[in-house]
């Protein structure tokens, strides 16, 4: 709520407000611009390629109809993000996005990952050190609870800052700050584990 | 070598951007605290981009769909909707018109077509053929006198 506090909004039009909502306007660039991040995020949360494309058009059409709505406080990118967690949350709740998530198995796709990973000009030795590592970073992040992968995701893939988090998530940027430190316990505690 | 070194939480705190004086200058000074926040922050850049890989590679898969191409049967049909009022105002506007608009004069040579028509048809219900006129008087007399009339008729025969 700091941040929300930080962020007053009188409700005068300022021409910052007008040209976002210019652009909110312009649907097709807005998707040009912003598709790839969300769909990131919203894949990295929900790890369903269709699932996330379907929150990703979701997403620029809620924000389309909402766009008057738009009361200018945050950057657009930010609002997009708070709309796909909301979404995202909506998603993870239901019972057949619970199903499937006890039915697959993150092991194998977290090895897949770092088949693919790309790492040119590292010698064969170097490469499975990266990979491995790779493995014990994202297993640990796929074990963090919901809320909590979200947040890290904003951070450290997005490479949000913490007020902006805080808004799209809808916490204090205390909690925030909470989940990020408990995450990359997480993940260093994985980091320091021997094979 | 600072036998005093920075905590796990304030490991974090660098990586998270939360940097005091102190720990900056710690850092400088400490070998060990520097290896081990450049291998969080290493596996943290790993992490990242593999994440970013790993989506722009599902994204290239799939056909950008903007919301435009839903909306473009919506426009075609507010273009349709837009070009239909004219006409349907034109025909509104014609519609008065056509319902007080006295029907046009008959030409006289109908009219007089017409009558001679209907003289003839009277004159088709009325004229009986010569040959059986005897007939109609015996009809138009009543049945005793038609009993009568067709008895006549016989004996004559």
């Amino acid at each position: 709520m700091e941040a929300l506090e930080q962020l007053n909004y009188t409700g005068e039009l300022s021409p910052l407000r007008d040209r976002m909502i210019a652009e909110l306007e312009d649907v097709n660039t807005l998707c040009v611009t912003y598709r790839s991040r969300i769909y990131r995020y919203a894949l990295l949360s929900l790890k369903d390629p269709d699932l996330a494309e379907t929150v990703t058009q979701d997403c620029f059409l809620k924000a389309f109809k909402a766009r008057n709505e738009f009361r200018g406080d945050c950057s657009i990118a930010t609002w997009l993000t708070r709309i796909a967690t909301n979404l995202i949350r909506d998603c993870t709740r239901s019972r057949k996005f619970q199903f499937w998530k006890t039915a697959s198995s993150t092991a194998l796709e977290a090895g897949d990952i770092a088949d693919r990973l790309r790492s040119p000009g590292i010698s064969p030795e170097a490469s499975l050190v990266v990979r491995e590592k790779l493995v014990k970073v994202w297993d640990a992040v796929d074990a963090l609870p919901d809320k909590q992968r979200s947040v890290f995701v904003l951070r450290f893939v997005e490479e949000m800052e913490l007020p902006e988090i805080a808004i799209a998530m809808g916490l204090h940027v205390g909690t925030i700050k909470s989940h990020l430190h408990r995450g990359l316990a997480a993940v260093r505690k994985a980091m320091e584990k021997k094979r | 070598m600072n036998s005093n070194h920075l905590s796990a939480w304030e490991q974090e705190e660098y990586v998270l951007d939360q940097r005091t004086p102190q720990m900056l200058r710690h850092l400088t000074e400490c070998d060990e605290c520097r290896a081990a926040v450049a291998q969080l922050e290493h596996g943290l850049g790993v992490y990242r981009k593999a994440a970013v890989e790993w989506s722009a590679e599902s994204l290239a898969t799939r056909p950008q769909q903007f919301i435009t191409a839903k909306r473009q049967p919506i426009l075609s049909l507010r273009w349709a909707v837009a070009a239909m009022i004219p006409i349907v105002l034109l025909l509104i506007a014609l519609l008065p018109f056509r319902v007080s608009s006295p029907r046009p004069a008959q030409p006289a040579a109908q009219i007089s077509d017409d009558a001679l028509l209907d003289q003839v048809d009277e004159q088709l219900s009325v004229a009986v053929p010569s040959s059986m006129e005897s007939l109609t008087h015996l009809v138009s007399t009543g049945s005793g006198a038609a009993a009568k009339g067709s008895k006549h008729l016989v004996q004559s025969n």
